[in-house]
């Protein structure tokens, strides 16, 4: 008698069900939501009347500001953690000596083990008018600086609290690149710097896309950061979004703001995407060696 | 070396100099005070166990490692101080190091793109490059769709393609398997041949190194023991390790005798054709026998020495020749292979006579361990004589074919 065995796909089953359970009815939920309207004082949503109307207020200039301001933030802050980040993996992964990559990594992720809100709020105390940068600064003459409350203040907390995020994969990546591949390059006669661009990164770049949207798409929800240290300069959507809930009790709208951020996200994804294609497209024709020129 | 042709030889395009190179790793010198001068246009193997700094002597001619002592000048010059990318030498790597994301044209064009060829000249290189290697068809392929020995291909296009003055070869085939292997080393020698380029190959594999190569250097922690040409190296090793390892071996350890005419053993006397010259009298030495000129007879021999009575405890059939495990003793059993049309009517269990004759007994001082000692009877070597008119795929030479033997030792 046959034994009978599971269905390959029974191994992926929990997972589906977390995902179905806890992901796709909830955004189901809320992009239905997004249809409806607030009630009235004291209700929070109702959906017997269904309309754009939440859409069309979400893109008033007041919430339009706070879109921009968001993606700003989540651009730059991805940008800066990739630019900082990406040295650093390369060395760990490339030069740096084997047995100490190890504690490497464990010093990569020494602020995990502080609570996000905790080493957000202790940002404030450096950086407050009265906390030891702006010290600093009064000890050699200047005036006393306050960075708290500005946009540098958001992009470091941002850095601080998503590099590992970004250094983690790159490093996997760069790691997985190897030694070998990179010395056949030198021998073929590329330049470190050619070999960077023609090997190491081309092969590293599902490790690089993995990193930049590991930043990218929690930053872009993330409000604690933002709040904590840019005040009302570090308006977020998500901060917005969480008061509509909380605070306005104005579940449909809110809802109409979280199907937005999802659609900004992903859209601002694309065409991010669709733009290195574009713009590497040259880069790569060139480098193209085909035989036989091909009939298209 | 000394001399006016000499100098001029080590300027040559394609020439390797090596003069006094030391690499140390931590206190373990890798490679200690080598001296080497690699001719141009020649096949050289550096041949030795994993660790005896071959491959970081190689490593070093390529650029990828810098020597703490010595100088290395390829074609001339000195490029101790250059980078592996401004060295006119290319290497085929173990793991061939094939590029995954570019198609196998890609791949070979690599270098030349590197040195702003125009895109018609890449092109017709890269093809003339792949058809050299019979890999033409797959140019559009991915490394990852080729199998071992087409990679292998490829990676030797992509080196070549760059016309490289010398070019690295290192344990390029240990991948492959055995038929593969030896088709490649073939072609790897014609190929040397029609090219005139330097090629420094290195192995582990003796039976390949002596296949193939115009010199041996055989390397034992991090110096050369012995150079020479296949046919020497095989025949007139200058020490037991270089015998032990090059080869197989039958070994008897024992003590020179007060004349000088032969080594006492458990198993009797062993006498060279020649008195002992490396080892004085009554010290510890060591004779060895190379398996294809053990006889085996049913009848004592008439003789007072080399000669030694066993049990058969083997009996395998090559092919060519069939291998004979003969116990000794507890401690030593003996290699015999004979040809296979001459191969005694012996079976397993039966009592025999081991002979063999004085111009086969190479004796050397017991310097410590072999490289490679007495060999089971699973064993298969590929022993080549090095001498172009054997067929280099066969496994063996028969004794009476072999005239080397007779003339050193």
């Amino acid at each position: 008698m046959p034994r009978r065995r599971l269905p390959k796909y029974a191994l992926a089953l929990p997972a589906w069900l977390w995902l179905i359970a806890f992901f796709i009815v909830p955004v189901a939920v809320v992009f239905w939501y997004s249809f409806g309207y607030k009630p009235g004082l004291f209700g929070s949503h109702a959906n017997d009347v269904l309309s754009f109307d939440r859409y069309i207020e979400v893109l008033t200039p007041t919430f339009f500001k706070t879109f921009l301001n968001t993606l700003q933030i989540g651009v730059a802050g991805t940008l800066l953690c990739f630019l900082i980040g990406a040295p650093v993996a390369y060395w760990m992964a490339l030069k740096a000596p084997a047995h100490l990559k190890g504690l490497l990594i464990a010093l990569v992720l020494v602020p995990f083990w502080t609570n996000f809100l905790i080493r957000t709020i202790g940002w404030m105390i450096v950086l407050s008018p009265e906390g030891w940068v702006s010290q600093a600064f009064q000890a050699l003459g200047f005036n006393p600086v306050s960075i708290l409350y500005t946009r540098p203040a958001v992009l470091l907390g941002v850095v601080y609290n998503y590099l590992p995020l970004m250094i983690l994969p790159l490093y996997v990546a760069f790691d997985r690149v190897g030694v070998v591949l990179r010395e056949a390059s030198k021998d073929l006669g590329a330049s470190p710097l050619r070999t960077f661009t023609r090997v190491t990164f081309p092969l590293a770049r599902p490790g690089i896309i993995v990193g930049v949207l590991l930043v990218y798409i929690p930053l872009m929800g993330d409000y604690i950061t933002a709040t904590v240290l840019g005040g009302a300069k570090g308006n977020m959507v998500g901060q917005m979004l969480a008061s509509q809930f909380q605070t306005a009790q104005n579940w449909a709208l809110g809802s109409a703001m979280a199907i937005m951020l999802i659609l900004i996200t992903v859209g601002s994804i694309a065409v991010m995407g669709g733009l290195i294609v574009l713009g590497t497209m040259p880069i790569r024709r060139r480098n193209r060696v085909r035989l036989q020129e091909v009939s298209v | 070396m000394t001399g006016p042709d000499a100098a001029s030889a080590a300027r040559e395009i394609g020439s390797v100099v090596l003069d006094r190179v030391t690499k140390r790793y931590g206190a373990l010198a890798a490679v200690d005070d080598l001296t080497l001068e690699i001719r141009a246009g020649e096949f050289l193997s550096l041949l030795g166990p994993s660790g005896c700094g071959k491959t970081t002597t190689l490593r070093m001619i390529g650029g990828f490692e810098h020597p703490d002592a010595g100088d290395i000048r390829i074609s001339g010059q000195s490029v101790v101080a250059l980078p592996p990318y401004k060295r006119h030498v290319n290497t085929v790597f173990q793991a061939y190091a094939l590029f995954p994301h570019m198609s196998v044209a890609e791949n070979v064009a690599y270098g030349l793109q590197q040195r702003r060829t125009s895109k018609a000249d890449i092109r017709d290189r890269v093809s003339a490059a792949l058809d050299m290697v019979r890999m033409r068809t797959f140019s559009e392929r991915k490394p990852t769709q080729l199998s071992g020995g087409q990679q292998q291909r490829v990676a030797l296009a992509r080196a070549l393609v760059n016309r490289p003055s010398v070019l690295l070869l290192d344990e390029p085939l240990a991948a492959l398997d055995r038929k593969l292997r030896e088709e490649m080393q073939l072609e790897l020698k014609l190929l040397q041949a029609n090219l005139g380029i330097t090629f420094v190959f290195v192995t582990h594999d003796q039976g390949e190194a002596l296949s193939m190569s115009d010199r041996i250097a055989v390397m034992r922690e991090g110096r050369i023991e012995q150079l020479g040409d296949s046919s020497t190296i095989y025949s007139a090793p200058v020490s037991a390790y270089v015998a032990g390892f090059v080869g197989q071996q039958n070994i008897f350890d024992g003590t020179v005798a007060a004349d000088l005419r032969g080594v006492h053993t458990r198993y009797g006397m062993l006498r060279p054709a020649d008195p002992i010259t490396r080892v004085s009298s009554g010290a510890a030495a060591r004779a060895m026998v190379r398996p294809e000129f053990v006889q085996i007879g049913i009848d004592q021999p008439d003789t007072d020495a080399n000669a030694a009575r066993g049990r058969v405890i083997g009996v395998s059939h090559l092919g060519e020749t069939h291998q004979f495990l003969i116990e000794l003793s507890p401690e030593l059993s003996l290699i015999s292979r004979r040809p296979t049309p001459e191969a005694p009517d012996v079976s397993t269990g039966q009592s025999v006579w081991c002979s063999w004759r004085p111009e086969s007994v190479q004796v050397f001082p017991a310097d410590g361990p072999a490289a490679q000692n007495v060999a089971s009877a699973e064993t298969v070597p590929a022993v080549i004589a090095g001498k172009a008119d054997h067929d280099a795929t066969t496994a063996d030479i028969p004794a009476t074919e072999t005239p080397a033997a007779a003339t050193h030792s």
